[in-house]
């Protein structure tokens, strides 16, 4: 075992130990829902610890579940990777293990050298005690010195900004100081794989760009970084690599792009709904929209987008055929275009076409509404518009950081835009 | 650093080796919590230090009246019977507040333990400390009341011996129950309510008698030669060193145990 392992100086003429910082195999955690039974359990596992062996560690027993189940993945020394995931996917849990608070109901984690961790803000700080008294246990834990401890206080100080605080209990500081304290002492404690988990949530902005400024450092100078986080903005410009985890399985491993953009996305593909049942009993009657993409792979953002509508009409009628998307509540229509030309269609069936060549909405499930207006009234002869006749879309969009920025704000529709080179008018006097 | 699913018992010199490593991180950061333990401590009560004694002199008095009404009837004591009673609940306070301190700590520093990696002998320790230091304040008063009454003699010296061997058997006992105390309520309060019987089991408020069942209670020989200490009296039976080792090889043992049971303690604490 390494207890004292080396420090982030060591870590650089060390290569020879093996470039990996952290390596996570088969690692499973099981928890149970009912506290009853979980304290039971509890009892169970204490009594095996004790007999030096494990009853079916393998095996769930009534009630649980498991809270991460076969992870496996690597930190190399200086690389940072990102853990993403929706609430109670496991990445807490995964974090608590790795820095051996919990232990793992099966597989096992490696690491080299000295892990630190930031947990849950500031919940590891005594609140009783002032930020320099914290300071002081957070460096006894790590049996420093005297005069490292008095050094790591300047330091940790004056990184998180606290100097006139520093001396008053815990308690009376804001969330958003708890993150800036624990931040700074546990980047400055020296460790070779720093675990950040949404510490940067409350921070304020401008300390939250000297963190990731501080990430950025911690990395390229080696140090290895795992970050969870909500913030999709913060974990695409600190780490290069992500896993996102769903119900404590590792769904996808890779370029933190793309595992970003896989999150965003809702659900799984499906094209369009084929509707057949001819709707309305109007002179004219629709009868289903489909949305298709022009290559058949699925409707994709910025790729063209093919509409046939099929109709069913009683009369030769002049019709103008409209669509619109909806967002998925119902709430808001997105947008929509109307064929700026009256159409004339003949007694009999037949079908409505258009194309979109560049589909500006971005990824996400969409309602598409087709309706079919008289051309000199303006009157809705039919509308395909009943719950049950919608048609439902999912659109896709190719993962890069900037479409990810654009789901990630929320916005729905991407818009093409030229950009020009900044002009520069003249220096500002002083 | 390597953490696996397989019991911690397998590999016992590993073991052996983390927990000592802990235990000797934890000074330190047991002296800082406890310093703001101690600061905080009356920040919140009227009566401030005055509790430590409350409880021993309103059980001397009651008994006291008790013994004067002839209601139970109490052999000769050495001491004037108040002051009998007295020493002996402080010297029993001492062993409870022992018990207590392991569990009431660690449930407190919830938070903490579950959050951090903040060794949890730190937490115990600054408990333990705390107990001392409260064990001194009432021992303190006690020997000069009873300055009063008593020539104090040279055997004082050896009270905290005494003081010490009470904390120890106290904190292993409380130490070992403390895994189960944080995963039920209930062993707290089954800790309360054995605790009262065995008040009534003890020589605190009578004096020991030649033989019987409480001879076999292990607080007894501790109790009664702090008390014969107190009056200047040698008396150290071979019981009280056979509780004194006793109670430090329980405590190891505890404490290892605890070691043990802690992970999946930390795990159902959430």
């Amino acid at each position: 075992m390494d207890v004292a392992a080396s420090g982030p100086s060591d870590r650089l003429k060390a290569p020879d130990a093996g470039d990996t910082a952290l390596s996570v195999s088969n690692l499973s955690k099981k928890y149970c829902g009912n506290l009853k039974k979980a304290l039971f359990y509890g009892l169970q596992d204490i009594a095996g610890e004790f007999r030096g062996r494990r009853a079916g560690p393998h095996r769930l027993r009534p009630g649980e579940f498991w809270a991460l189940e076969d992870l496996s993945f690597e930190v190399k020394r200086g690389e940072a990777l990102a853990v993403i995931g929706r609430n109670g996917a496991g990445k807490s849990t995964l974090l608590r293990v790795l820095c051996g608070l919990l232990k793992p109901d099966a597989g096992q984690v490696r690491i080299a050298g000295r892990t630190e961790a930031i947990i849950e803000l500031g919940t590891g700080f005594n609140p009783l005690l002032t930020g320099r008294e914290n300071i002081e246990v957070g460096a006894s834990l790590h049996g420093l010195d005297p005069d490292a401890t008095a050094r790591l206080l300047e330091v940790v100080i004056d990184f998180a900004e606290l100097a006139e605080f520093i001396d008053a209990p815990l308690m009376s500081y804001s969330s958003g100081m708890k993150a800036r304290l624990a931040y700074s002492l546990a980047a400055h404690l020296g460790p070779d794989l720093l675990l950040v988990d949404e510490a940067l949530a409350v921070g304020d902005l401008a300390f939250q760009h000297k963190c990731i400024r501080h990430m950025r450092q911690f990395v390229s100078g080696g140090g290895s970084l795992l970050l969870v986080s909500h913030n999709f903005q913060q974990v695409q410009t600190v780490c290069d690599r992500a896993i996102l985890i769903e119900r404590g399985h590792v769904a996808y491993e890779g370029d933190v792009a793309h595992t970003v953009s896989r999150m965003l996305e809702q659900r799984p593909l499906a094209d369009a709904n084929q509707l057949n049942d001819f709707a309305s009993d109007g002179p004219v009657r629709m009868g289903g929209l489909s949305v298709r993409s022009g290559d058949g792979d699925g409707v994709r953002t910025g790729r063209p987008v093919e509409m046939p509508s099929r109709y069913e009409a009683d009369l030769p009628t002049e019709v103008i055929w409209a669509f619109s998307i909806w967002s998925e509540d119902r709430w808001t229509c997105i947008g929509g275009a109307v064929d700026p030309v009256p159409r004339r269609i003949d007694a009999g069936r037949g079908t409505l076409r258009c194309i979109v060549p560049q589909f500006p909405l971005l990824a996400g499930r969409y309602i598409v509404r087709a309706t079919i207006l008289d051309a000199s009234t303006r009157y809705p002869l039919a509308i395909e518009n009943s719950r049950s006749r919608e048609c439902h879309i999912d659109v896709r969009t190719d993962p890069d950081p900037v479409a990810n920025m654009l789901i990630w704000t929320n916005q729905l529709v991407r818009l093409d835009a030229e950009w020009d080179a900044p002009q520069q008018a003249g220096t500002i006097g002083k | 650093m390597v953490y696996t699913a397989s019991p911690e018992l397998r590999r016992p010199r590993q073991f052996m080796v983390k927990a000592i490593n802990d235990l000797r991180a934890s000074g330190r950061i047991a002296w800082r919590l406890f310093r703001s333990n101690l600061r905080v401590r009356h920040r919140r009560t009227f009566l401030g230090y005055f509790w430590l004694l409350l409880p021993a002199i309103g059980t001397a008095l009651i008994c006291s009246y008790i013994q004067s009404r002839r209601i139970i009837t109490i052999p000769a004591t050495e001491l004037p019977y108040p002051l009998f009673v007295l020493s002996g609940m402080i010297l029993w306070q001492c062993f409870i507040d022992a018990i207590n301190a392991p569990l009431q700590h660690l449930v407190a520093a919830r938070q903490l333990i579950t959050r951090s990696r903040v060794p949890h002998e730190a937490i115990i320790l600054a408990g333990v400390m705390e107990v001392l230091v409260n064990a001194a304040v009432r021992v303190a008063i006690l020997m000069l009341v009873v300055a009063f009454w008593v020539p104090l003699a040279t055997t004082i010296v050896l009270i905290p011996l005494g003081v010490v061997a009470l904390v120890l058997l106290g904190v292993a006992i409380g130490l070992a129950l403390a895994p189960l105390g944080m995963l039920y309520d209930d062993v707290g309060r089954v800790i309360t309510l054995v605790a009262t019987f065995w008040f009534f089991l003890t020589p605190v408020v009578y004096p020991l008698p030649a033989q019987g069942l409480l001879h076999l209670n292990p607080v007894s020989p501790l109790l009664v030669a702090s008390r014969a200490w107190l009056l200047g009296r040698w008396d150290m039976s071979a019981g009280f060193f056979i509780v004194l080792v006793g109670a430090l090889v329980g405590l190891v043992i505890a404490w290892l145990w605890y070691r043990l049971a802690r992970p999946h303690i930390v795990s159902r604490l959430g």
